[in-house]
């Protein structure tokens, strides 16, 4: 292993379980896994599902904000190696997508169109209860080697524990109240990124960017500076200011 | 008997498509709430702030009576639902721990209601208000129950797009946005797309309108144009497609430079 590989493992583990101590944020780390995943692991892009509390999956985060990479990701609602993943509540391995078409039909053309050639779910698993399921996508077939998927499966682990952050913890209502206040963050993120994106002319992966810079620079939740733009109680006008201030946008 | 999801999605379905949109929509799915969930009164609350805010649809008279004590009180699961954004489950009333909602509960216990559950009702990141199920034994609700009201929840949402709708006055024009039954299979699902919600966050900047009604508006959009709501979100996403305050849609040019 290389000592860049190494420092970043160490980093991405850092900065996980940084989360999980004081106020953070899940849909900041939720978002942070699967960069930390993308860029970690010899795979192309993750996409992480979370389940609502009637085991439907929502797409919580994803490494990618590319079109056919999100329509790939939310298909897996309704058919595809993470929804298996979940319901099986074990890993699911492909190699080869080709040669699962009868099994998955939507899914594989959709992969085909964005040129996935392997498909690797992991469950997301806290306590005898699955969360949702972590997907790593590449454009090439083959297995990811088991220390890579040891890997991931780490870090899914950590991430679980900070979004049922009670301890004490194990009933279903206290998880899927946890689980759905994820979600709804994860909607107020999205709805940002689209005010700031049309308010700025930026594309969403930057208006990301300068959501995330305005919340940590003024020591913010992410979800909470979101659900402020996406409700029109803070003006993009302050976000797109202090971007233009860090140099963030010209 | 243990009802599947599948079902209690089609029985819900089928009572909001036999009935007009709006109240008689609410009231439809609440009945249909006590059949499936073993309980003996269902209620829509909407809890919009101000002058918004009461019972809008119910499976009975004494349920909305029940439902309205929270309102006339300013305390209640329904009222902790919104707020909170979660479910707010007290399945024994007159349990000596529970200590929550001192005057309301009297006033249910007295109408002989042991159990309530509320469910808050979601139109994308805000909470509209809260689905009340109300039990005169005591006792939790069920997980394949609980399931179904989560589901009901949902679905709740629909009507109440549609008093949005008629409040915004849209009900007059000609290609006013109705929420036909045709929408009616999947609608929170066919919505609950990530590009949706980008779009949605893109029209509250260009029309200066809230999140409720940037929803509306997109939908109204998909239903005119025969597309589905994330078809015309991704065209708005892409700079192909612009709505204007009259709802009528644009076609930019795409050409706007992005940084």
């Amino acid at each position: 292993m290389t000592e860049t590989r190494e420092h970043e493992i160490i980093r991405s583990f850092v900065d996980l379980s940084n989360e999980l101590v004081d106020d953070y944020d899940v849909v900041e780390m939720l978002s942070q896994l699967t960069s930390h995943c993308a860029s970690l692991l010899d795979i192309s892009s993750a996409g992480l599902l979370l389940a609502d509390g009637r085991g439907v999956l929502h797409l919580m985060a994803s490494s990618s904000e590319r079109t056919h990479h999100l329509e790939l990701f939310q298909i897996q609602r309704d058919e595809g190696p993470c929804l298996d993943c979940y319901r099986e509540q074990q890993p699911i391995r492909v190699a080869d997508l080709e040669a699962e078409q009868a099994r998955w039909p939507q899914f594989c053309e959709a992969a085909r169109v964005v040129g996935f050639k392997s498909v690797h779910a992991l469950p997301m698993r806290l306590k005898g209860n699955v969360l949702g399921t972590l997907g790593l996508f590449g454009e090439q077939t083959g297995s990811l080697e088991d220390g890579d998927l040891a890997l991931a499966q780490a870090l899914v682990h950590v991430a679980s524990v900070a979004i049922v952050n009670e301890r004490a913890a194990n009933d279903r209502e206290t998880i899927n109240a946890q689980l759905q206040h994820a979600l709804t963050s994860r909607i107020a993120v999205e709805q940002a990124k689209g005010v700031l994106a049309h308010a700025a002319d930026l594309d969403m992966s930057s208006a990301f960017t300068v959501l995330r810079r305005y919340a940590r620079d003024h020591g913010r939740k992410l979800s909470e500076v979101a659900a402020a733009v996406a409700g029109r109680e803070l003006a993009h006008e302050a976000l797109i200011q202090h971007a233009r201030s860090v140099a963030l946008l010209p | 008997m243990a009802l599947s999801l599948d079902v209690m999605r089609s029985e819900l379905n089928a009572a909001m498509v036999g009935s007009a949109p709006g109240t008689e929509r609410a009231d439809a799915l609440c009945v249909t709430c006590v059949g499936l969930f073993d309980v003996d009164g269902a209620a829509v609350s909407l809890v919009l702030g101000g002058a918004s805010s009461g019972t809008f649809g119910s499976s009975s008279e004494s349920s909305r009576r029940m439902d309205e004590y929270q309102f006339t009180f300013g305390e209640g699961p329904c009222l902790d639902a919104v707020t909170s954004g979660t479910s707010v489950l007290a399945p024994d009333l007159d349990a000596p721990q529970e200590q929550r909602w001192p005057v309301l509960r009297g006033a249910l216990l007295e109408d002989g209601i042991r159990g309530v559950f509320a469910v808050p009702i979601m139109i994308t990141s805000v909470c509209v208000g809260a689905l009340d199920l109300f039990r005169s034994r005591p006792g939790p609700l069920d997980g394949v129950a609980l399931a179904g009201a989560l589901l009901a929840a949902e679905l709740a949402s629909m009507p109440l797009l549609d008093l949005m709708n008629e409040a915004r006055d849209l009900a007059d024009r000609e290609d006013a946005p109705v929420c036909s039954t045709d929408h009616l299979e999947d609608p929170p699902v066919e919505a609950d797309r990530v590009e949706v919600y980008q779009a949605t966050g893109m029209l509250i900047s260009a029309l200066g309108v809230d999140a409720d009604e940037a929803l509306v508006r997109l939908r109204a959009h998909a239903m005119a144009t025969d597309q589905t709501a994330s078809q015309v979100a991704r065209s708005i996403i892409d700079r192909r497609l612009m709505l204007d305050r009259d709802d009528r849609g644009t076609t930019g040019d795409g050409g706007r430079s992005r940084r």
